[in-house]
């Protein structure tokens, strides 16, 4: 039996190893292929050289002002994102919960999320003026709907039968809210606050092109109206980054809360 | 006096197109009887059961617990659902001692009431492990010790083995009988098994496939635990399954009638 055990976990290392190293040669491939295809086209302004792009990439880490920025678009996401993460919750579970909330709520809420993020931006300006506000908002709307409606889905998914059992255990609402339809919804409502963080992370590089003087995307702009297309590779190749790391820490947070829905408690993604 | 009175029990679904499941149904369960209700499939069996456990309430007629009449669920019936319903984001001993928490008991008698449930089911050792880690036989084994944490007057089991594959089945009817013949208390199950009907129950209530009228009130005179290679048992099997045909039979002449 321990054989055994010592066998499963030999072959998952193996997996895992294997896993990771197509992962590495894809990166490699599409390097070499990037580093070519600049020689053969010798427009840096259009595809810059690969090596001066990644000396460029780790220069900007060590950058206080790119860090500064950096940290100023990570602030505004967190921001925006703890606003949709408390109006996301409350209308989530409110919704989910009740069926007569989710046939008052649900035209309104299902007509607000199909206007696209970038439509509300000059209408947050007008409201917030330049800077913090209209960013923040702009986040707080493409984080709230995912999340609203995650959590929805995962109330609805809850099976009926496990409130019947703590009624019958003598649980009362409060009891059940806590004990049954907040951990019953939580694996829906962590996969929403991916989403959310990852369309905040989108939406907040977008508003800040347009509505702000500081931040990660306004780097970007800078970085394209003075012409220096590799140092905009390297930001993006950074925000790709950030936004990587944003999504793995969740996904750490999620097996933390939720490993309780897989048999060796490992949740993938 | 019974424990459990059905009296007149009349169960409506729909108000424009009326659907009648349940129609004036009567019967009785005396303290420390098993009494299995067997039907097929659609006869009404598990919204009775459901309306014992107080998830539904009668149209017509009323259910009487020790003298009080069910108005809604509470601990006084404990229920085994079908597919279990264990809370999959708490280990073992949580499940178990879920119900303890909304007693009066000291922290000293819950962890007493918990070691007892835990060794009744054969889960020592297996405190820490989420349903998911859990064979079927386990997972069984959890929601009976689950149901009977807050000593419940009555145990309702809807098909508790209507999942399981005909191998691990009678290896679990085995388990189950132990443990609610170990438990001593009053049990009304749901079931499409007869073979399980008679090897558990005390009675077996054959139900028409219609309206969930009882054919026949069927009672196991077998010293128990009951053993399935007995003669006597066949027979129980034989005389339970013809009921079953003719009920059967009779329900597609009305079909074909209609």
């Amino acid at each position: 039996m321990a054989g055994n055990g010592r066998n499963i976990r030999k072959n998952r290392t193996v997996k895992i190893t294997g896993d990771n190293f197509i992962g590495i040669l894809v990166i490699v491939v599409l390097c070499v292929c990037w580093a070519l295809a600049a020689r053969a086209i010798g427009k840096p302004l259009i595809l810059p050289d690969f090596l001066e792009t990644i000396k460029t990439f780790f220069e900007s880490w060590l950058n206080t002002r790119v860090m500064r920025n950096l940290w100023i678009t990570m602030r505004r996401v967190l921001t925006g994102t703890l606003y949709a993460v408390i109006v996301g919750t409350i209308l989530g579970l409110a919704m989910g919960y009740s069926p007569k909330i989710l046939k008052a709520l649900s035209p309104v809420v299902n007509s607000i999320r199909q206007v696209p993020i970038m439509a509300w931006v000059p209408l947050s300006i007008v409201w917030f003026g330049l800077g913090e506000g209209p960013t923040v908002f702009l986040i707080f709307m493409s984080a709230v709907f995912p999340l609203t409606i995650n959590t929805i889905a995962g109330i609805a998914g809850i099976d009926e039968n496990y409130i019947n059992a703590a009624r019958s255990m003598g649980a009362n609402t409060f009891a059940i809210f806590r004990d049954v339809i907040i951990p019953g919804a939580l694996p829906d409502f962590l996969t929403g606050v991916r989403l959310a963080v990852g369309a905040g992370w989108m939406s907040v590089i977008c508003a800040e092109f347009i509505a702000t003087s500081a931040g990660f995307g306004y780097l970007m702009i800078e970085a394209q109206e003075r012409l220096q297309t590799s140092r905009l590779y390297a930001l993006m190749l950074m925000s790709a980054i950030v936004g990587f790391a944003i999504d793995r820490l969740i996904l750490l947070l999620d097996r933390k809360l939720t490993g309780w829905r897989f048999r060796d408690g490992v949740v993938r993604g | 006096m019974a424990l459990l009175e059905v009296n007149n029990l009349t169960k409506v679904f729909g108000e424009e197109q009326p659907h009648v499941v349940l129609e004036n149904l009567s019967f009785t369960v005396e303290k420390g009887e098993f009494v299995s209700l067997l039907g097929p499939s659609g006869c009404g069996k598990t919204t009775l059961l459901s309306m014992i456990g107080g998830f539904q309430m009668p149209t017509e007629g009323s259910i009487v617990l020790d003298g009080d009449v069910i108005r809604g669920p509470s601990v006084s019936k404990g229920y085994v659902f079908q597919n279990y319903a264990l809370f999959p984001w708490m280990t073992v001993e949580k499940n178990i001692s879920y119900g303890l928490r909304f007693t009066d008991l000291s922290d000293k008698q819950k962890k007493e009431r918990l070691d007892y449930l835990l060794d009744m089911a054969h889960l020592k050792g297996h405190e820490k492990k989420y349903p998911i880690q859990l064979s079927g036989g386990m997972q069984q084994r959890v929601a009976v010790a689950r149901a009977l944490a807050c000593e419940p007057k009555v145990l309702l089991l809807d098909e508790p083995l209507g999942a399981v594959d005909f191998q691990m089945r009678e290896l679990m009817q085995n388990q189950l009988d132990e443990m609610v013949r170990f438990a001593d208390i009053t049990v009304v199950m749901v079931t499409h098994d007869v073979a399980e009907s008679v090897f558990m129950s005390d009675r077996v209530l054959v139900m028409s496939a219609e309206r969930g009228e009882i054919l026949e009130d069927v009672r196991i005179d077998l010293p128990s635990p009951h053993d399935r290679d007995c003669p006597e048992f066949e027979k129980y099997v034989e005389h339970i399954t013809l009921l079953l045909r003719h009920a059967f039979n009779r329900t597609e002449h009305s079909l074909d009638a209609v």
